[in-house]
C-alpha cells in the first residue's frame, strides 16, 4: 500500500529490537471534502499567517514553534530540537507489560494503528512478538509519543500484523458512577425477560459494514453530482432516513410492546 | 450533589418498546503540551489571516463557503443551508436495527464513548434493555441525529448502565487486511516462539490505565531550560536493530534476563533455559555479549 508511514521507529521486546512504522486505521480520505471559497469570486480561500505586530507576510520557512515561558516570553525551539526530548518513547516502543485483552476496557481505546515491520530485516522480530503475544493471548502495553504526548499504548496482534491503540489518560475517562440515578437500580422484571430474549435473537444479525454506511455522504454526493450537472437539486426528503419521528410509547405498558414486537418481528419472517 | 448536565436526551427504541434515555460524555481529550507559532525573524506571535487565493483579499468569516472541486479546477459552491438539509431532522431516537453477537465486533469502528442512562421513568425498560443483551452477548446497533450528524451508534452493557460509542463510518476504517497485505506470512514455531512465549509470561502484569502519566511535557520543559541555559541535551542513541542471525540469541538472553530478574512471577515454565545470576545488563546490548554462556551459576 502506498501510504507514507505516519511514524516510523522500533519495537522491542526486551533484547529484541525490530524496525518498524505505523499508520492511522482510520482515514479521512474517502470522505467528501470540500475547499472554503471566496462567495465573491468563488476562488479558493488559504490561510496565511502574518506577524502579529508588524502585520507582514509570514513565509512558511519562518513558522517555528515557540514554548511559552511568561507573558511575551517565548523560547523558540525547532523540530530537530524536539526531538532530542529525553524520552526513549519517541523512537522506541518498548513493551514493559503483557496483560490479558480483556483486562483493558474499550473505554480506554483511544486511536487504533496497524503496525508493521518497517524493513525485511525486522521481519522475523516482529513475527516472533506479535505470534507469541497470540500464543499467549494476551496484549502488551508500553509508551510512546505521538503527537507530542506521551501515551499509554497497547498493542494486539491481527492477522499478519499488529494493531497499536493509545490509550486515554486517567482524567479522560469520566467515572460512571457520577452518572448513575437510582433508575439505573430498578431491575428487569423476570416475567419478560423471556419475551426480551425472544426479541433480541429476531433482532440479531451478523455484523456487516453496512451498518456502518454513511447515507448523509451518499445523499451529498447525490447533491454534488446534480448540481454538476446543472439540474435542480433533488427535493429535500427530511424523514428518508431515519423513518418517522415515533411516539415514545407508555412506559407503562412494556409488556404489550414486548408482545406487539415479537408478533411483528415474526409476521416479519413470513 | 448536582447532577451532571446530559449532552442528549432522547429515547431508545428496539421493537415497539421504547424508553427516555440521557446521553453523557463519557471520555474528553486532555490538552497536550501547546506551542504557539513565531516569526522566525522578529520573534512575534503570528495570526492567521484566510485570504483569496488569487486576489489575495483578506476573506471575512461571512464570505466563506464551502466548495467541492470538479475537474478543472472548478468548484460546486454549497451553501451551509444545502450541507445543514443533508442531515434528517433529528428524532431524538436511538433506533435500534439490530443486535450484533459481541465477539463480532472490531473495536477499530469504535469512535467516541458515551454513557447512556435511563431518563425519568425509563429504569424498568432500561434495565430489561441492558439485561438481555449482557444475557444474550450481544450489542445493539442503532442510528440517530446526533449533534447534527447522522450517526450509527453501538450500546453495550455496563454495569448498571450502558455504554453507547459512535462508530465511525465503513469509509473511514482501513482494512487491516489491505494494510498488511505485503507483510510475508512468517509463522513462528519451535524454540523462538517459546522463548518468546516465556518473556511475555515474566512480564505479565496487571495495567490501570488511570494511573499513567504523560512524561512528555516535563521532558520539553527540560529542553527548554537547557537550551536557555545554554546547555545541550545529550544526543538520543537510534535503536540497533536484532540482526536475523542474532534473533535467536537475543531471545536466548532476554528469556535469561527475565528469569534473573529477582521478582520474577512463581514459575516461569520454561525453567530449563536457567536462572542466571547475571545482573541485568542495558538492554540495548543486543547480541554484543561475547559468551553467550546460559549455564546457572
Amino acid at each position: 500500500m502506498a501510504v507514507r508511514p505516519y511514524w516510523k521507529g522500533y519495537l522491542k521486546l526486551s533484547l529484541v529490537t525490530c524496525p518498524v512504522q505505523m499508520m492511522p486505521a482510520t482515514t479521512d480520505n474517502e470522505k467528501i471534502r470540500f475547499h472554503t471559497l471566496n462567495r465573491k469570486t468563488e476562488n479558493r480561500v488559504v490561510s496565511q499567517f502574518v506577524d502579529a505586530i508588524t502585520g507582514k507576510d509570514v513565509k512558511e520557512e519562518d513558522e517555528v514553534k515557540g514554548y511559552q515561558r511568561g507573558e511575551d516570553d517565548y523560547v523558540i525551539l525547532e523540530d530537530e530540537e524536539l526531538e532530542n526530548v529525553a524520552l526513549d518513547t519517541t523512537k522506541t516502543i518498548d513493551i514493559s507489560t503483557f496483560t490479558p485483552r480483556d483486562s483493558i476496557e474499550w473505554i480506554w481505546l483511544e486511536t487504533p494503528y496497524y503496525l508493521s515491520p518497517n524493513e525485511p530485516v525486522g521481519e522475523e522480530a516482529f513475527s516472533v512478538i506479535r505470534d507469541a503475544m497470540e500464543a499467549q493471548k494476551m496484549v502488551g502495553i508500553s509508551r510512546l509519543v505521538i503527537s507530542r504526548r506521551e501515551r499509554a499504548v497497547m498493542l494486539e496482534p491481527r492477522g499478519k500484523g499488529i494493531v497499536l491503540w493509545t490509550l486515554r489518560y486517567g482524567d479522560e475517562v469520566r467515572n460512571e458512577d457520577l452518572y448513575l440515578t437510582a433508575a439505573n437500580d430498578e431491575k428487569a422484571d423476570p416475567d419478560m425477560m423471556p419475551l426480551v430474549q425472544r426479541l433480541i435473537k429476531k433482532l440479531t444479525k451478523d455484523w456487516s459494514p453496512q451498518m456502518v454506511a454513511d447515507p448523509v455522504q451518499e445523499r451529498l454526493a447525490d447533491i454534488i453530482a446534480a448540481k454538476k450537472k446543472g439540474l435542480k437539486k433533488p427535493a429535500k426528503s427530511k424523514a428518508g432516513i431515519s423513518g418517522a419521528p415515533s411516539e415514545p410509547s407508555n412506559v407503562i405498558s412494556i409488556m404489550d410492546a414486548l408482545k406487539k414486537s415479537v408478533a411483528a418481528e415474526k409476521r416479519g419472517r413470513k | 450533589m448536582v447532577s451532571p448536565r446530559a449532552n442528549w436526551k432522547g429515547y431508545i427504541k428496539f421493537g415497539e418498546v421504547t424508553c427516555p434515555v440521557a446521553l453523557y460524555t463519557a471520555a474528553s481529550s486532555s490538552e497536550r503540551v501547546s506551542f504557539h507559532t513565531l516569526n522566525r525573524k522578529t520573534g512575534n506571535r503570528v495570526k492567521r489571516e484566510f485570504v483569496d487565493s488569487e486576489t489575495g483579499d483578506v476573506v471575512e468569516a461571512d464570505d466563506q463557503v464551502k466548495g467541492y472541486e470538479v475537474e478543472g479546477g472548478r468548484y460546486v459552491v454549497l451553501e451551509p443551508e444545502v450541507v445543514a438539509a443533508v442531515v434528517p431532522e433529528s428524532d431524538k431516537t436511538l433506533n435500534i436495527e439490530a443486535f450484533v453477537p459481541c465477539a463480532q465486533i472490531d473495536a477499530i469502528y469504535l469512535d467516541k464513548p458515551y454513557y447512556l442512562a435511563p431518563d425519568k421513568m425509563g429504569g424498568e425498560t432500561f434495565a430489561l434493555l441492558r439485561d438481555g443483551m449482557e444475557k444474550a452477548k450481544v450489542a445493539a446497533i442503532a442510528r440517530t441525529v446526533l449533534f447534527r450528524r447522522m450517526r450509527t451508534v453501538l450500546i453495550r452493557p455496563h454495569g448498571k448502565g450502558l455504554i453507547a460509542a459512535t462508530l465511525n463510518f465503513d469509509y473511514e476504517v482501513r482494512s487491516s487486511i489491505e494494510a498488511f497485505e505485503e507483510l510475508p506470512d512468517l509463522k513462528i514455531e519451535g524454540e523462538m516462539l517459546e522463548l518468546a512465549e516465556h518473556i511475555i509470561r515474566t512480564k505479565k502484569g496487571s495495567f490501570d490505565p488511570s494511573a499513567f502519566d504523560d512524561r512528555y511535557e516535563a521532558a520539553v520543559a527540560e529542553l527548554v531550560t537547557a537550551k536557555s541555559e545554554g546547555r545541550s541535551l545529550p544526543k538520543k542513541k537510534t535503536p540497533v536493530a536484532s540482526k536475523p542471525g542474532d534473533l535467536l540469541k537475543a531471545l536466548r538472553e532476554s528469556a535469561d534476563l527475565s528469569s534473573a530478574k529477582p521478582k520474577s512471577k512463581r514459575k516461569a515454565a520454561n525453567a530449563n533455559t536457567g536462572a542466571s545470576k547475571r545482573k541485568p545488563t542495558k538492554a540495548s546490548a543486543t547480541g554484543k555479549r561475547a559468551d553467550p554462556s546460559r549455564r546457572a551459576s
